[in-house]
């Protein structure tokens, strides 16, 4: 005991001397955490600019161009020709361009059926996606406004026109995620993603460290010889700062801004919690794999950055390659999502998530098995530093 | 005269400290590992993980309480969507959404009782979708099969009405569909995953693999005290052009190797879309990478120890790739992030990159990306001038201060190497 409170006084000596072990954990996820937040801030993008060309100028075309501007999602920039809107789309200027040829109004009339073209540039995927629904609801609305100039002179009243023009409505539903607001879905699994991605990195560095400054022979001495008792001294430090930076983090997401959360908070703090533990526990097992720091930093960093896309809230596991899939499951970030999952949309409790906490408490096993290779290093150091 | 021997010596010191730089990179290993392990990994990483890049056939569950035609060809529509897959019939709302939970489905389509009741007597059926949200795709899958269907069941139920009261085909068609529309997706028609990710993150592992890996010899050096910025002592304070483009050229000539691979080879390879020329995208690379060089120069001035790149700045790279717009569009981004934006040489690179490959477009058309490259260029390029310029002078001080203490312990008698041996408790 006398020792391990030694060791940690040790611990908080090298966190105090060095800044970087506070600003690469607090500092970093602070400064994320500002970033995801503020930049979708309004859920979901709005007043997506749609290009207009308008070969008509009548009052029909002018009556789409004012309507398409009123919707919430579009906003309207006029060309004078094509060639203009197209390159604007090419180069994401605009999300989209309709063109409505000369004659529309008077072909509408004459019922000849005039084309409109619509062009969407799809390679900016929300945008894209996006102004199309927009403009897809768009044409639509065109289409019952003129049926229902010819229905009305048949003598047909409101309700009858509308089972007309529109018999079939959909009413839709976003399971946990009513208001479909892309800054919930994305930064409940990517601000976890990042504190993922600091405990890896932050455990590889402290642990690595006393192997390329040579103070692990310190360290060992400090712990009386015991590689077990140094690790449990030298992270219970950094535990303290993840568990906390976890803590705080779910508070901000589901207390503070109000996330959607049909479950109890308190399960989300076990989810965090098992996070961390997980990814402290991959973040020491990759270190004792590589007792170089400089390598085993640079293994750290690869699969922090992919676990992100493996943990599958992007493009969904099952829409990867089946050798992917399988590979999914060594990202601690894919368990947590899956809790999150249960809790968040459907606050199933213990039930919908046990086996999820089951896989992140697996992760805990991993550093046992290879402890004794880092104990060989820190008391040998010989492995290179540089 | 003067001024040719100036130009000799110039090329000379040049040439010795680009030759300097290549050996410096390619005796690390870390930094080959960064360079060109990573560089080439992680294209082909995200090829290989977004390979299919769309969710097709997504399972979907149905309640059917009203059971009639109308129902019947609606949900036999969806099921023929490329969106979604008709997996069961669930006999209550809260079997589907169990098997919603369960992860079996991913929407649910709800036909109530009168569904059908309601389109014989003409009036509005309504049918309720419920769409997983644990990922936007499922969102997208489930909006997209469902609207299609109901728009071309609308049209169907509207030429039914029309001809049932007496017109003839033509008349109904052309009342129905007054306007008829055209549409034209012509770069990513089935809005992959693959393409729109991949076209982003190309450019930015350039980018990014260049600033880790060249911090990485930066915070060595560092380190060993040797701040790359003290070569120049031999030239008296005057070599920063020298030094900034001789190591600027170690990586031109690295990067413009790699970086052909990334933009050309790896799109090739994968089958991704190449509408752009190649010429045109050689030209860009020439700008991002050049952009690059000096942005790293001045950025990894900052790092002095050699891993903690890695801890203080990984974070960064998913930054930069948001703050290109691919995902989130550009106009919606807050002004101050634009302008956050404007600091990374990917903000520019990648959209340009997205517009030439991709999109087709030529050169003239990505003009304002490159010339924001260039400003980039020459403000990074003044701006590492300045701190190689500062290093130089904390370096100098602190060998004249290291010096002035020698003289000190000299003086009353110590041998320097000797107490330094001592301090360090050797």
């Amino acid at each position: 005991m006398k020792q391990l409170v030694k060791i940690v006084r040790r611990e908080l000596l090298i966190i105090l001397k060095r800044p970087v072990y506070i600003l690469a954990s607090v500092g970093v996820l602070i400064v994320n955490a500002v970033f995801y937040i503020t930049f979708m801030k309004d859920g979901l993008p709005h007043d997506l600019p749609i290009g207009l060309v308008d070969e008509d100028h009548s009052s029909t075309s002018r009556t789409f161009a004012r309507e398409l501007d009123g919707t919430q999602l579009g906003k309207v920039v006029y060309y004078d020709d094509i060639h203009l809107a197209r390159e604007h789309m090419e180069t994401g200027r605009i999300t989209s361009f309709i063109v409505i040829p000369k004659g529309f109004n008077a072909d509408i009339q004459a019922f000849r059926q005039p084309h409109i073209s619509y062009y969407v540039n799809s390679l900016y995927f929300v945008g894209g996606a996006l102004a199309y629904k927009d403009i897809l609801t768009m044409v639509n609305l065109t289409n019952g406004a003129v049926q229902r100039q010819v229905l009305r002179l048949k003598g047909m009243n409101e309700r009858e026109i509308m089972g007309r023009i529109q018999p079939i409505v959909l009413d839709q539903h976003q399971i946990g995620n009513p208001a479909v607001n892309y800054g919930v879905y994305l930064n409940g699994v990517l601000l976890p993603g990042v504190l993922e991605m600091i405990v890896i990195l932050i455990t590889i560095y402290a642990v690595g460290s006393e192997l390329k400054y040579g103070t692990s022979k310190h360290l060992l001495k400090t712990a009386g010889g015991s590689v077990e008792m140094a690790l449990l001294g030298k992270l219970l430090p950094y535990n303290i700062i993840f568990t906390v930076l976890g803590i705080a983090l779910e508070l901000l997401l589901f207390h503070w801004l109000k996330y959607p959360l049909k479950g109890h908070i308190g399960w989300m703090f076990l989810d965090i919690l098992l996070l961390v533990s997980a990814s402290e526990a991959l973040g020491l097992f990759i270190v004792e794999l590589f007792p170089v720091l400089r390598l085993a930093i640079s293994v750290g960093a690869i699969i922090s950055v992919l676990g992100f896309s493996l943990a599958g809230f992007s493009l969904p596991v099952e829409a990867m390659p089946p050798y992917v899939q399988g590979f999914s499951a060594v990202f601690p970030l894919r368990h947590y999502y899956l809790f999150h999952v249960q809790e968040t949309i459907w606050g199933s409790g213990f039930a919908g998530w046990w086996q999820e906490s089951v896989h992140l408490l697996l992760f805990l096993f991993l550093p046992f098995t290879l402890i004794g290779r880092l104990g060989h290093a820190y008391k040998y150091q010989d492995y290179e530093r540089n | 005269m003067k001024g040719i021997s100036y130009l000799g010596t110039w090329i000379r010191d040049w040439y010795k400290i680009f030759v300097n730089e290549l050996r410096l990179i390619f005796s690390d290993s870390g930094v080959i590992v960064i360079f060109f392990v990573g560089g080439l990994l992680y294209p082909v990483l995200y090829n290989l993980i977004y390979m299919n890049g769309t969710v097709d056939e997504m399972d979907v569950a149905v309640v059917d309480n009203s059971g009639g035609a109308f129902s019947r060809r609606f949900i036999r529509k969806v099921d023929a969507t490329r969106e979604c897959n008709i997996l069961m019939f669930a006999a209550s709302m809260e079997e589907a959404k169990e098997m919603m939970q369960k992860g079996l489905v991913h929407g649910i389509i709800y036909i109530p009782e009168d569904f059908d009741a309601r389109l014989v007597r003409g009036e509005q059926g309504i049918i309720s979708t419920y769409a997983d949200m644990s990922s936007f795709l499922y969102y997208k899958c489930l909006t997209m099969g469902a609207s299609l269907t109901m728009l071309d069941e609308m049209h169907e139920i509207q030429m039914e009405r029309y001809l049932a009261s007496g017109m003839d085909a033509q008349a109904a068609w052309q009342a129905v569909q007054p306007v008829l529309s055209d549409e034209s997706m012509p770069y990513n028609k089935p809005f992959s995953y693959t393409i729109f990710f991949i076209s982003a993150a190309l450019l930015l592992v350039i980018q990014q693999t260049m600033f880790y890996g060249s911090s990485l010899l930066a915070g060595t050096l560092r380190e060993q005290n040797r701040s790359f910025a003290s070569m120049s002592k031999g030239l008296q304070g005057l070599g920063i052009g020298r030094v900034l483009l001789g190591r600027g050229t170690a990586y031109f000539s690295i990067y413009m190797v790699t970086g052909t691979l990334i933009a050309l080879l790896i799109p090739w390879l994968f089958r991704l879309p190449q509408r752009g020329e190649w010429t045109d995208i050689m030209v860009l690379l020439v700008f991002f990478v050049i952009d690059c060089i000096f942005f790293t120069f001045t950025w990894s001035s900052l790092i002095t120890r050699r891993e903690t790149v890695f801890v203080l700045f990984l974070s960064i790279s998913p930054i930069c790739l948001f703050l290109t717009g691919f995902s989130w569009p550009q106009t919606a981004i807050p002004p101050f992030w634009q302008y956050v934006g404007y600091i990374f040489p990917s903000t520019f690179g990648c959209r340009a990159f997205i517009n030439l490959n991709t999109a087709g477009g030529s050169l003239s058309l990505v003009a304002p990306e490159i010339k924001a490259m260039t400003i980039q260029t020459v403000i990074y390029y003044v701006l590492s001038s300045i701190s190689i310029f500062i290093e130089n002078k904390v370096i100098a001080r602190k060998d004249k201060i290291e010096s002035l203490k020698d003289k000190a312990l000299e003086l009353r008698g110590i041998d320097p190497e000797e107490a330094r041996r001592l301090i360090a408790g050797d």
